[in-house]
């Protein structure tokens, strides 16, 4: 999972001679180029897997993670290793790709709300190659609950990278974990069981 | 939580279709976008030390700029007028620098007056006792004393003594001055005649009145006129008129001869200094010194007057950023 990214080309030693720091400068932004394809390889799934969770439908995980990847090319200079790893920062970004989706939704339910009255939205039919235990916790858990096993399960962040990316406290993270898979056991006991 | 969860969660898990990762490969394999040059923190990374540089800039150059115009009259001016006066366009701090102790009696103090005993010690430590005059020779000495008294009554004193002294050396009052215009101000000129031989002797005992602020002797040889008149003496035998009339030029001179004049002046108030000028680096150094603390008293003026406002803006930004949190956790529960 991690990666070593190369630095900021703008951070290059200028007092060099000219040609040198201008061919040390292209290859950095090969190097750097090079570096978010290898991350949006290694951390595709990821970013797949947590948008399934939060979105519950497979077409807008695939959106959001286009979206997010988009994101996070245009923002590649931002990053920096030292604040965190890359899936983090992925899951991060992936994460206000899916409220900023969420929030259009809702804007555009009121609408039609508005215009044609109250109209329970369609329950989305997910395949049948996705098991049984994950097809329950899409339908049973809410958001919050899906994204915390999401990446705390799936993604097997630790407390605190988890936690970073959900905006909380590790304790309020892990608490949040407890309950969602308590709830989400509850529910899917006897298939398992069976 | 049990495993066997855990285990279904992550075996039941799908991947990313296919179609997904040639989408997120085209968006790799697109040239990278120029990174934004401009930025909330590089800008305030570069203006903080770029207003810094621009106010230290402001205050060298006004600081060259005021230096090159030469101060006004650098004479001494009265006490009571000397701070309106001189302060007028120039930085607090240049004037406190080159007049430190101007805001408690508006003057430039002088070096500390020689006491009366070393002034003493100095006279007859130096060979024949300074200025001494001639016993050989005929010479007129005019010696000037400038003493500074503490107060009135030390004045009236001193006064007194030098009086009592040219009378005591055998001595004669020519002339006095004396007046106190204030309760606390007050000032006497003395001119005495005391014979040439204890003129050493009186300006000694005159040191001893007061605080040595100045000190003159000028002496003029006779003896060559004397010889002249003895001269044209002899050969004026028989012209009774014109004998007469020497004669009495040459007592006249003898009388010169034989006292010399002493002038004391005695005051209750130090004169004033010339204020030298400062120069103009110093004033250079002084005006930009003025601009800069000006500056910093701005900055912390508005700071201040602002620090009401930037604490609210700061707290209406952690309120809306925890606002939105909550909103965002809402909006996710509720999907």
């Amino acid at each position: 999972m991690g990666h070593a990214f190369a630095p900021n080309p703008c951070q290059l030693d200028v007092t060099r001679s000219p040609s040198v720091a201008y061919t040390e400068c292209v290859s950095e932004l090969a190097n750097v180029h090079r570096s978010f394809a290898s991350a949006a390889e290694d951390h595709l799934d990821d970013v797949y897997r947590y948008l399934l969770y939060v979105t519950a439908n497979p077409a807008i995980a695939e959106d959001l993670t286009s979206e997010t990847f988009e994101r996070a090319f245009k923002r590649w200079d931002r990053f920096d290793v030292k604040r965190g790893s890359a899936q983090t920062w992925l899951c991060q970004l992936a994460r206000g790709a899916a409220l900023d989706h969420f929030r259009a939704e809702r804007r555009r339910t009121r609408r039609e709300q508005r215009v044609a009255g109250p109209d329970r939205a369609a329950e989305v039919e997910l395949p049948e190659e996705y098991g049984p235990v994950l097809r329950q916790a899409l339908r049973t858990l809410t958001g919050a609950e899906r994204e915390v096993i999401a990446l705390r399960v799936v993604l097997e962040l630790d407390t605190k990278m988890a936690a970073r990316v959900l905006g909380i406290s590790p304790t309020a993270c892990t608490t949040r974990l407890n309950r969602a898979l308590e709830k989400l056991e509850q529910k899917v006991r006897p298939r398992l069981v069976a | 939580m049990s495993p066997e969860l855990i285990a279904a969660l992550r075996d039941e898990t799908p991947s990313a279709p296919e179609n997904l990762r040639d989408r997120v490969a085209l968006i790799a394999a697109t040239p990278a976008a120029p990174s934004r040059t401009f930025t909330f923190r590089r800008a305030l990374l570069w203006a903080v030390p770029a207003t810094a540089l621009g106010a230290l800039t402001l205050a060298v150059v006004v600081g060259v700029i005021t230096s090159s115009t030469p101060p006004s009259a650098p004479t001494a001016q009265p006490a009571n007028e000397q701070p309106a006066a001189q302060n007028r366009g120039r930085p607090r701090a240049a004037l406190n620098r080159v007049r430190p102790r101007a805001a408690q009696n508006g003057l430039r103090q002088f070096p500390p007056p020689l006491p009366a005993q070393e002034y003493r010690a100095i006279i007859t430590a130096a060979p024949n006792g300074g200025p001494a005059p001639s016993r050989r020779r005929a010479q007129q000495v005019q010696a000037s004393l400038r003493l500074l008294v503490d107060d009135p009554d030390d004045l009236s004193a001193a006064t007194q003594r030098a009086l009592r002294t040219t009378r005591r050396l055998g001595g004669y009052l020519v002339a006095v001055d004396y007046g106190t215009p204030e309760a606390t101000e007050g000032s006497a000129n003395v001119r005495v005649r005391v014979p040439v031989s204890r003129v050493q002797a009186a300006i000694v005992d005159f040191s001893n009145l007061g605080r040595i602020l100045g000190q003159q002797t000028r002496i003029t040889d006779l003896q060559q006129r004397l010889d002249a008149l003895t001269r044209q003496l002899r050969r004026a035998k028989g012209d009774k008129v014109r004998t007469a009339i020497l004669r009495r030029e040459r007592i006249a001179l003898n009388r010169r001869a034989a006292y010399a004049t002493v002038d004391l002046a005695l005051t209750t108030h130090e004169p004033e200094q010339k204020v030298v000028p400062p120069s103009r680096l110093e004033r250079a150094v002084d005006d930009a010194t003025g601009v800069l603390t000006a500056e910093l008293a701005i900055a912390a003026y508005i700071l201040i007057v602002a620090s009401p406002f930037l604490v609210l803006l700061a707290a209406a930004f952690a309120g809306s950023r925890a606002y939105r949190r909550y909103a965002d956790q809402r909006l996710l529960e509720r999907t």
